[in-house]
């Protein structure tokens, strides 16, 4: 049931794509959304998703687990390229009551539609190749120069990953809960609104205070073995980036560099 | 006791079935529980134990199989899982963290209320199972977070037995107390039992235990039965248990090391007492040779 859920999920793999530097993926991913917004044309697109199979195709990851993930966006989907395909100005072809389609909406939709799950592909193949940790350190460190303006930036990274760390036992938590509420007598699918939402006060009290007693023992514990935030802080494995790493950030901005070129001509 | 109240028949449950993470907890078990008896259920981590004890209150639905309740299938209906929530009682491993009501006394009622029973027996029951656990009245309108440990536990306790249930199933309610809260949980369940004739389950990994209070005991391993029966014939298998991974009472350990020196001891040997009178037996035998 609550198990199935899946968030930031990360498969573990040995691909080129798995070994590059997280700050190198986080940076590539970042210049394949700004070249997903400026592409305009069927020909922009398609150098984007060619980029976007190929990195695909490499990661070794299987297109049913990237489909899968794209099930909780189908709605926001449908519903952006319906707006596009009705509110498009230019050549009617077909009209009837107050809607009227146009080859420009047609156009519209389905582009909009390819850039959302372009888009969440792309983000889907940071977070699928990159393990929690590592994406938290990149993002520490792509963060630090943010430290000379007094940014809490080791702190962030550090409750990020807690929480990352945290979701699967909060999960494991309230299943139990449930279960043993269940046992008593509670039952959690009848009733209206309210009742419903009173049914959520034997399972919310016992998670808030089991959090709360978790996240304090999570602090003695830290303590305990000397933590006291990021200064002088070491790491075990230390981030370097690699030839590959170059080579890869200098093929995401000639990619940027090509849509912009392109959108410039018009196609 | 002699006829089952509960029965559990070819219960097999695979988890996640068709996915990469696809596991087989329970495979094809059939357990009987009868009318009050006390039924020890042992296993080693793993072995199935906490997916058993969930179905037989239908919070888990069987892959295959069945679970019948005074001869009715529990999963029948909506009815019928409602039932059996009310008479076979299931308490959780640590069940003091799913305290969440504002006074003690509301959340023993909680489950009663569920039950929609009226006030006056409400009360009764709570006030009932209070003193089966050993909270005193003083304490009733107390925050169930203001308690010890050991108290939670037998308030917790107390949250389910106010249900009354014809089948009380722990799983290992003793665990994380010290000695004299053991001993005075272990009590406190056996003062229910004595006094309402119902079945108790208890599932733990401690053998003393098992062997001092069950009458029967199942031994689960690998999600199948691996042997049922009364501790003695259970333990006199001890060489099997151990290669299940569960230990011997130590008892019956030193019993088969003198054994394996020569000594002839006489029966099985599981409790202190037990080992007493063996080698008070041996020792009379000697002298009358």
């Amino acid at each position: 049931m609550l198990k199935d859920v899946t968030l930031g999920q990360y498969f573990p793999g040995d691909s080129v794509v798995h070994r590059l530097d997280p700050r190198t993926k986080i940076l590539l991913v970042i210049l394949y959304i700004a070249a997903l917004f400026n592409a305009e044309s069927w020909v922009g697109y398609g150098v984007m998703l060619v980029c976007l199979g190929a990195a695909i195709a490499v990661s070794g990851i299987r297109l049913s687990s990237m489909v899968r993930g794209l099930k909780p966006i189908v709605f926001i989907v449908i519903l952006t390229s319906l707006l596009n395909l009705f509110y498009s100005t230019g050549e009617v072809l077909v009209q009837f009551w107050i809607f009227k389609i146009t080859r420009e909406g047609i156009k519209a939709a389905i582009l909009m539609a390819a850039r959302l799950v372009m888009l969440v592909m792309g983000t889907f193949m940071l977070t699928y190749t990159t393990s929690p940790i590592m994406l938290t350190y990149g993002l520490e460190l792509l963060l630090n120069p943010l430290k000379k303006l007094k940014v809490p930036v080791h702190e962030l990274a550090m409750m990020m990953s807690m929480a990352l760390r945290l979701i699967p036992t909060l999960i494991e938590e309230t299943d139990k809960i449930m279960s043993a509420q269940k046992a008593r007598g509670a039952e959690f699918d009848t009733g209206n609104l309210i009742d419903k939402a009173k049914a959520m006060l034997p399972i919310l009290v016992p998670l808030f205070l089991s959090s709360f007693r978790r996240a304090d023992e999570l602090a003695t514990a830290m303590e305990a073995r000397c933590y006291h935030g990021g200064e002088g802080r070491t790491r075990l494995n230390v981030l370097k980036l690699a030839f590959r790493d170059y080579a890869a950030l200098v093929l995401g901005v000639l990619v940027l560099a090509g849509i912009v070129v392109l959108a410039r001509f018009g196609l | 006791m002699n006829e089952p109240i509960l029965k559990v028949e070819n219960l097999t449950h695979i988890y996640s079935p068709g996915t990469p993470f696809e596991m087989t907890a329970l495979d094809n078990i059939d357990l009987d529980i009868y009318k009050g008896e006390i039924l020890g259920i042992i296993g080693h981590t793993g072995s199935g134990k906490s997916t058993l004890i969930q179905h037989l209150n239908a919070l888990i639905k069987p892959t295959s199989g069945r679970i019948l309740l005074e001869g009715r299938d529990i999963n029948e209906s909506k009815q019928s899982v409602r039932e059996v929530r009310g008479k076979v009682g299931l308490v959780f491993q640590y069940p003091e963290y799913q305290l969440f009501e504002e006074t003690v006394y509301r959340d023993i009622a909680f489950g009663p209320k569920n039950m929609k029973l009226d006030p006056a027996e409400i009360d009764r029951r709570v006030r009932l199972a209070a003193r089966f656990t050993g909270v005193e009245e003083s304490l009733l309108e107390r925050s169930p977070f203001d308690l010890s440990g050991g108290q939670k536990r037998r308030v917790a306790i107390a949250g389910v037995i106010a249900m009354m249930p014809e089948v009380l199933v722990l799983d290992e309610p003793m665990a994380g107390l010290d000695p004299g809260g053991r001993e005075e949980i272990m009590e406190n369940i056996m003062t229910y039992h004595r006094e309402t004739g119902a079945a108790i389950v208890i599932v733990t990994h401690s053998m003393e235990e098992a062997a001092s209070r069950a009458d029967r005991m199942a031994v689960l391993s690998h999600g199948k039965v691996a042997m049922t029966g009364t501790p003695e014939e259970v333990f006199a298998r001890g060489e099997e248990l151990r290669r299940m991974g569960l230990a011997t009472p130590v008892m019956t350990d030193v019993a088969d090391k003198l054994r394996a020196l020569g000594v002839e001891l006489p029966g099985t040997v599981y409790t202190v007492e037990q080992m007493v009178s063996a080698l008070m037996e041996l020792e009379g035998g000697k002298r009358r040779a």
